[in-house]
């Protein structure tokens, strides 16, 4: 017996017609919600989104149907993601039914849907459907019953939960009144491919066919009016993160992580520097509002928001939404509040987990600009301070700058206007040349080096602060007059290659000076010595001392230059025995310090240095290894003030390195 | 009205200070620059009266000595001042308070300022002289040590710091000098269109020579570092030997316990 079945079964042919108007309409509906939305987002600054295109489409196609980012997020994510698959076989499905009905069959007289490919097609859409139900199933209890903390929900959450139900069991009770006064009698064999419509069937033996046949007919319409329904529906509720995230997914950024537009401080046009309203942002900050889905994952992230500051990443990008939508000359700092634009550590956890890829630090940044350059603001008077400091003697603490390369007295470095061949520019930064305790990882790190033959050099007194804090507090003019100078010498000594150990000097000197002219190899100390392991440059002593430490990755290392592996497996090579803290590698947690956050007290809520303390304490480990002055400088802190002292102790990685050199 | 800020530009007093040759002032190796910090209060306070008097005033910055020294002015600038004069010497620093309040009188005397503000001393010479040496000279009334200001239809009303944690508080008529201390005020961050737009402000560039009439009144002798006294002792390690060596010191060295 052949496999196929009949369309427009109990339907009749003469509702292509209607159908189609009807669908028609519904998707006119559609186009009509995000037509309207467009005059919003044309309010921002022109963006070029569409260069390198075919890399676009790709990484949208990668990440739409691999659903790479949503299921990153096992509670939440991966039944959205398998809903999403079921949904997407169903949606495909029915488009192949459409084809075959109203194109093979009149047009090329072939019908597709026949024999064993109609066999696995029943089976795979049967299946699908089954998925989609039993993933909105657990979607529907962890957003109604479960109710994670922090996932809000409303009416309308409820109301599209609904409908979705409405649609996949309206078309599985469709599927079942068919069967019951066709294939369950006539073809039983084609019934075993539609397991689940099957069992609807059994429902339906004990009416009679009329009234099988009206029921099927009630449904079909049913049916089809709420899917034409789901469809308008898209642009005007939740919904529409179907189309915005898609394309959000088209309209990310193909720059480095952590690119932040460089001003052109020479444009004496330009009246307005960083963003009072929204027309200083782009069209693609405020698509970003409507690409939200309020999963809630970056404020889940936050250390800003899990220390009881007034900042939630969600927040924010819905705000700035909610300004573009209905008081567009309004100030943005009062609408999100000051303080909370403070608060940011730009340790980007928000933007790294974000399925929607939604762009939260640089907005941050843009309004920070605002606040630094139009308006003279800090954070507070110890920033106000610091910044002076950082004018006058090229460091945040306003030591002699003169006294800047001290540390290496008696050391085998090199200062570069005394002049001799180096191997490379070590760029010791502020921390580790004037901070007494940070100091150690300097004088580590020259340990390290003349152990592997390698010929130092350094700037000296001549060294500024690389500018990377004050950039991210907004003040641009003062980043570019620090990062100038270091360009100008650095170019001057002829150097060939730069290290460093801070990680704040490293993505300012290695991304951010490119911009400024700096083209030379810049490397973080924990690769450089990865390699120099690797390479057998470097020996560490085999018989040194086995040690646990549970590993802090700082969000500049990590995150922002996806340098992961190579310190743990430093460590590891040290005799290190890692315990993994929960929030590790990619999902790491801020030690409070980046955003030019270092210069500033913490004055509301709780510390985010304890916090992460605290997380270290729940591995057992007693001892919490970072590759940053800025971590090591909070972690102290924070095992102080969190009474951890005694329990755990922090260390940088060139201190352990240094101590087991062969 | 014509208001004119007198600055000084200062080494950073965390810098590593060495007697210079001649041992009469520092060497200026190493130094870092800044503005007078008592100069910046008397800016601000000059550029929130023109903020008073509806951008009505026009503000005069004024400093003596090498080209280094307009930075500060062009900070002044940035600030809210309207226009520069840069009095070049290259041993600004070698004058006395008489000298340096003299070049100053004669640049202002022709030019009818209603009021001149300048920092309530330096930051390195510390004289407190020479605002009132200009107002002497000038034949106008002075007030120093101001912690609090305001102005109305050429009557200032200004809040004095005394010793003691004591204020007073004085009436002057326009014109009038005043010397400005910490508290005044809190001087503004520059804003980046302002720092621009200071680019393209005039600064008025003047020999000494033209103005300085004047020999010195008081020389300075000489110039030391302080003798070094006995460092501190950081004690370090287990509580109680720490509490122990603690007890031998100030029995050692002091008479606190007996």
């Amino acid at each position: 017996m052949d496999y196929t079945r009949e369309i427009y079964w109990n339907i009749g042919h003469g509702v292509v017609l209607p159908m189609y108007l009807l669908s028609f309409a519904a998707m006119a509906m559609l186009a009509w919600g995000f037509w309207k939305r467009l005059p919003i987002y044309r309010q921002g600054k022109a963006l070029d989104r569409f260069d390198r295109f075919d890399e676009r489409v790709k990484r949208t196609v990668a990440e739409i149907f691999g659903q790479v980012k949503v299921a990153r997020v096992r509670g939440g994510g991966l039944p959205h993601s398998m809903f999403f698959w079921g949904f997407l076989t169903l949606f495909a499905g029915t488009l192949l039914v459409m084809i075959q009905a109203d194109f093979f069959t009149p047009v090329l007289r072939v019908n597709l849907l026949a024999g064993r490919f109609y066999l696995a097609f029943s089976l795979v859409l049967d299946l699908a459907g089954l998925l989609a139900l039993v993933m909105l199933a657990a979607l529907f209890s962890r957003r109604f019953i479960t109710k994670p903390a922090g996932l809000e929900s409303t009416d309308q959450d409820y109301i599209v939960h609904q409908l979705l139900f409405a649609i996949l069991v309206s078309g599985f009770l469709i599927e079942g009144a068919r069967m019951a006064a066709s294939e369950l009698t006539q073809n039983p064999g084609l019934a075993r491919f539609s397991p689940v419509g099957y069992l609807v069937a059994r429902l339906f033996t004990s009416f009679d066919p009329d009234s099988i046949r009206t029921t099927h007919k009630v449904l079909w319409w049913l049916h089809f009016a709420l899917v034409l329904g789901f469809f308008a529906a898209i642009p005007y509720c939740k919904l529409r993160h179907i189309v915005t995230t898609t394309l959000n997914a088209f309209f990310a950024p193909l720059e480095p992580k952590g690119t932040l537009a460089t001003i052109n401080l020479e444009d004496e046009s330009v009246e307005q520097f960083g963003a009072a309203t929204i027309a200083d942002l782009t069209w693609k900050d405020l698509f970003d509002a409507d690409a939200c889905t309020s999963c809630s994952r970056c404020q889940d992230r936050c250390p800003a928001a899990a220390t009881d500051k007034p900042l939630s990443p969600m927040k924010l990008i819905q705000q700035i939404g909610a300004v573009a939508e209905s008081a567009p000359g309004a100030s943005l700092t009062e609408a999100i509040g000051e303080e909370a634009v403070w608060a940011c550590t730009t340790c980007r956890a928000c933007q790294e987990i974000c399925p929607a890829n939604n762009e939260h630090v640089n907005k941050i940044l843009e309004l920070r600009r605002n606040l630094t350059l139009m308006e003279g603001a800090f954070p507070g008077d110890e920033v106000r301070s610091a910044v002076s400091n950082i004018e006058v003697n090229a460091n945040p603490f306003g030591l002699a700058f003169a006294g800047r390369g001290d540390w290496a007295e008696g050391l085998p470095v090199t200062v570069m206007a005394d002049g001799a061949e180096v191997d490379i520019l070590y760029f010791v930064g502020c921390y580790a040349s004037f901070d007494k305790r940070n100091r150690e990882i300097a004088r580590s790190f020259i340990k390290i080096c003349a152990a592997a033959g390698v010929r130092v050099g350094i700037l000296g007194k001549e060294e500024k602060c690389c500018g990377e804090p004050v950039r991210k507090l907004g003040n641009e003019y003062l980043y570019q007059q620090l990062a100038g100078e270091n360009i100008e010498l650095i170019e001057g000594y002829g150097v060939k290659r730069i290290v460093t150990t801070c990680p704040h000097c490293f993505n300012a000197l290695g991304r951010d000076y490119r911009d400024l002219g700096l083209d030379l190899p810049v490397e973080h100390y924990s690769s450089y010595l990865h390699r120099l392991i690797e390479t057998g440059e470097l020996q560490l002593s085999a018989q040194a001392e086995p040690f646990h430490f549970t590993y802090h990755d700082s969000c500049y290392i990590g995150r922002y230059m996806d340098i992961i592996e190579e310190p743990r497996a430093v460590l590891a090579r040290a005799g290190g025995r890692v315990r993994e803290m929960e929030q590790s590698r990619y999902d790491s947690f801020c030690c409070s310090a980046g955003g030019g956050r270092i210069l500033a007290e913490e004055k509301t809520g709780t510390k985010i240095s304890e916090a992460r303390v605290k997380m270290a304490l729940e591995t057992g480990s007693p001892l919490i290894v970072s590759n940053c002055p800025f971590c090591l400088t909070m972690f102290e802190d924070g095992i102080k003030t969190g009474g951890a002292e005694g329990e755990l102790s922090v260390r940088d990685l060139a201190e352990i390195v240094a101590e087991r050199l062969a | 009205m014509k208001l004119l800020i007198c600055i000084k530009q200062v080494p950073d007093m965390e810098s590593r200070f060495k007697v210079g040759a001649g041992g009469s002032w520092y060497d200026e190796t190493d130094l870092a620059w800044r503005m007078n910090e008592y100069d910046e209060y008397a800016v601000e306070q000059a550029v929130q009266l023109k903020e008073q008097l509806a951008d009505a005033p026009e503000l005069t910055v004024l400093s003596i000595g090498p080209d280094r020294v307009l930075e500060p002015v062009k900070k002044a600038l940035a600030m809210g001042c309207d226009r520069g004069v840069h009095v070049q010497d290259a041993a600004a620093a070698h004058k006395d308070p008489w000298q340096i309040a003299s070049i100053i009188a004669a640049y202002a005397r022709d030019k009818g300022f209603d009021l001149i503000l300048t920092g309530m001393q330096s930051q390195d010479r510390g004289s407190a002289q020479v605002g009132v040496l200009v107002a002497e000279q000038l034949g106008i009334p002075c007030s120093t040590t101001m912690v609090g200001f305001a102005y109305d239809n050429g009557t200032i009303t200004a809040k004095r710091e005394l010793e003691g944690g004591l204020k007073g508080v004085v009436k002057l008529t326009t014109p009038a000098l005043l010397t400005c201390q910490l508290g005044l005020n809190v001087p503004r961050y520059p804003t980046l269109p302002n720092i621009m737009k200071a680019k393209k402000k005039e600064v008025a560039a003047i020999a000494v020579a033209d103005l300085l009439k004047e020999l010195e009144l008081t020389g300075t002798a000489s110039v030391y570092q302080p003798p070094k006294r006995g460092g501190g002792i950081v004690l370090e390690g287990d509580f109680a030997a720490m509490a122990d060596r603690l007890l031998g010191i100030l029995k050692e060295k002091t008479a606190v316990v007996r």
